[in-house]
């Protein structure tokens, strides 16, 4: 099973992932990223969405 | 006997409509630093970096250029109608669907096969001019690169590029003062690239392959697709918002390594820096000069009363040079340095950024390795500072290299 990591000191907030994986990332009210960092392998394309359209690619699946 | 007024600091005031208004101008750095914000004709505008950076991506303020046509008493008609429905203006729900069928497409990974295009295209333009010691950058190179990279994008023929940047400016227009009087050219303009975008679709959809528009058409998630009117949007959005922008931004980068002489040879020496190089130029000396946004609620800011319907724009090459967030605000290409928002952010962050950077970041070192001591020999014309900038004809000089 793969697991999230998201590199916080690159990560923006711009919240691109959010849109993509919206199951497993969000943005809270104050902007800023929340994510799980496991997750149903139903979602695991549209995570790998998310890690491609990171803006400053700070999105990394690990096995 | 009077109490001592206590001094608030004044908010300065930019006239952003002024023909000869200038970021990298002395009134705007006195302005920075007097305030984190000021007033403007159209609006506030925010200078310094982490107030862009959080203000870029709140939740409290939208993309501002949704009534753009509006303002200029343009309420109906071909530009009315893709304006008000393609990617850039559209928001929440109707926003995310379309990106997220989108996106694919634009991956970074796709991307990169288009590299050893985008280097035989940079070196056969410099081949034309290298003998002459000299050329017009935007005309020989900045423009026919940003146009052709554009239909390699969309698997049209090279030889088309004229055509495709011709009707990209023409709706570029649009964008312009002077929209309303250009209003039949744009609207020519639209109807053609319409037709443009039509074949192409239709084309694709008999003929599927692995190129980008075949991506886009067969584009699909939990059983949603893009329609043919929302395919033909995004055509002309990516030509509309590809092509001047990075003719600009080539042209604004040749404007910033003429000032920077050693890094131009650092970049000669070095063409793995040729991705820091579009960051820092993007950073320094960015073609978008403000992203506008507009306020969706009352909320107050750092103790700014902020009313529903207030445009904000937020600066970027000011952001990009902030002393607080650059204490060596100049173009540095060994620097390290915190992003720059020259492709905008948070949900409408620029969708074709991977693209540009790809390209841009090609373009510099091979014209680096191959032209020295680049310098201007004057005859340069430059667009407005307003909107998006950089020149429209910038002739140079220099010395081919051995």
């Amino acid at each position: 099973m793969k697991t999230i990591d998201v590199d916080r000191s690159l990560c923006d907030n711009h919240g691109q992932c959010a849109i993509a994986a919206p199951a497993v990332f969000r943005m809270n009210s104050d902007g800023v990223l929340e994510y799980e960092e496991t997750f149903d392998d139903a979602l695991l394309d549209e995570v790998e969405e998310a890690v491609d359209v990171c803006p400053v690619q700070a999105i990394f699946l690990k096995d | 006997m009077s109490t001592p007024a206590i001094e608030l600091p004044a908010v300065p005031y930019l006239d952003i409509s002024d023909p000869s208004f200038a970021m990298q101008s002395e009134a705007l750095r006195t302005a920075r630093e007097q305030s984190w914000y000021a007033r403007t004709n159209f609006g506030l505008a925010v200078l310094r970096y982490d107030e862009v950076s959080k203000l870029l991506k709140s939740p409290k303020l939208c993309q501002g250029s949704a009534k753009w046509p509006a303002h200029n008493g343009v309420h109906g008609g071909l530009f009315y109608d893709w304006w008000t429905k393609n990617l850039l203006v559209l928001e929440g729900e109707d926003h995310h669907r379309i990106r997220r069928l989108l996106n694919p497409a634009f991956s970074p990974r796709l991307i990169k096969d288009l590299v050893p295009r985008f280097q035989d295209l940079a070196n056969e333009l410099i081949d034309a001019f290298i003998d002459q010691g000299g050329c017009e950058f935007i005309r020989d190179f900045a423009e026919p690169y940003a146009t052709r990279v554009l239909t390699i994008l969309l698997g049209i023929p090279e030889s088309e590029w004229p055509k495709i940047a011709r009707l990209a400016s023409t709706v570029g227009l649009a964008l312009g003062v002077t929209f309303k009087q250009d209003l039949d050219k744009v609207e020519a303009a639209v109807a053609e690239l319409y037709e443009y975008a039509e074949e192409l679709i239709k084309d694709r959809q008999a003929n599927p392959g692995v190129d980008f528009v075949s991506r886009l058409v067969l584009a699909s998630r939990d059983g949603d697709r893009l329609s043919d009117e929302e395919l033909r949007n995004a055509l002309v959005l990516l030509i509309f918002g590809g092509m001047d922008t990075t003719r600009n931004q080539l042209g604004l980068a040749m404007q910033s390594f003429i000032r920077n002489p050693e890094q131009w040879e650092l970049l000669a020496r070095r063409p793995d820096l040729g991705g820091k190089a579009v960051e820092e130029v993007m950073r320094t000396n960015p073609t978008v000069t403000w992203v506008t946004r507009e306020a969706v609620e009352d909320f107050e800011y750092q103790g700014l009363s902020i009313e529903k319907g207030t445009t904000v724009h937020l600066f970027t090459q000011s952001s990009g040079t902030d002393p607080r967030a650059f204490p060596n605000p100049e173009l540095d290409l060994l620097g390290e340095h915190a992003p720059h928002y020259g492709f905008g952010g948070g949900v409408h962050h620029c969708l074709g950024h991977f693209v540009a950077r790809a390209d841009m970041s090609e373009a510099l070192p091979l014209l680096a390795r191959r032209l020295a001591n680049p310098h201007l020999t004057g005859g340069d014309e430059w667009l407005p500072d307003s909107g998006n900038t950089g020149p429209t004809r910038l002739p140079i000089g220099f010395t081919k290299r051995a």
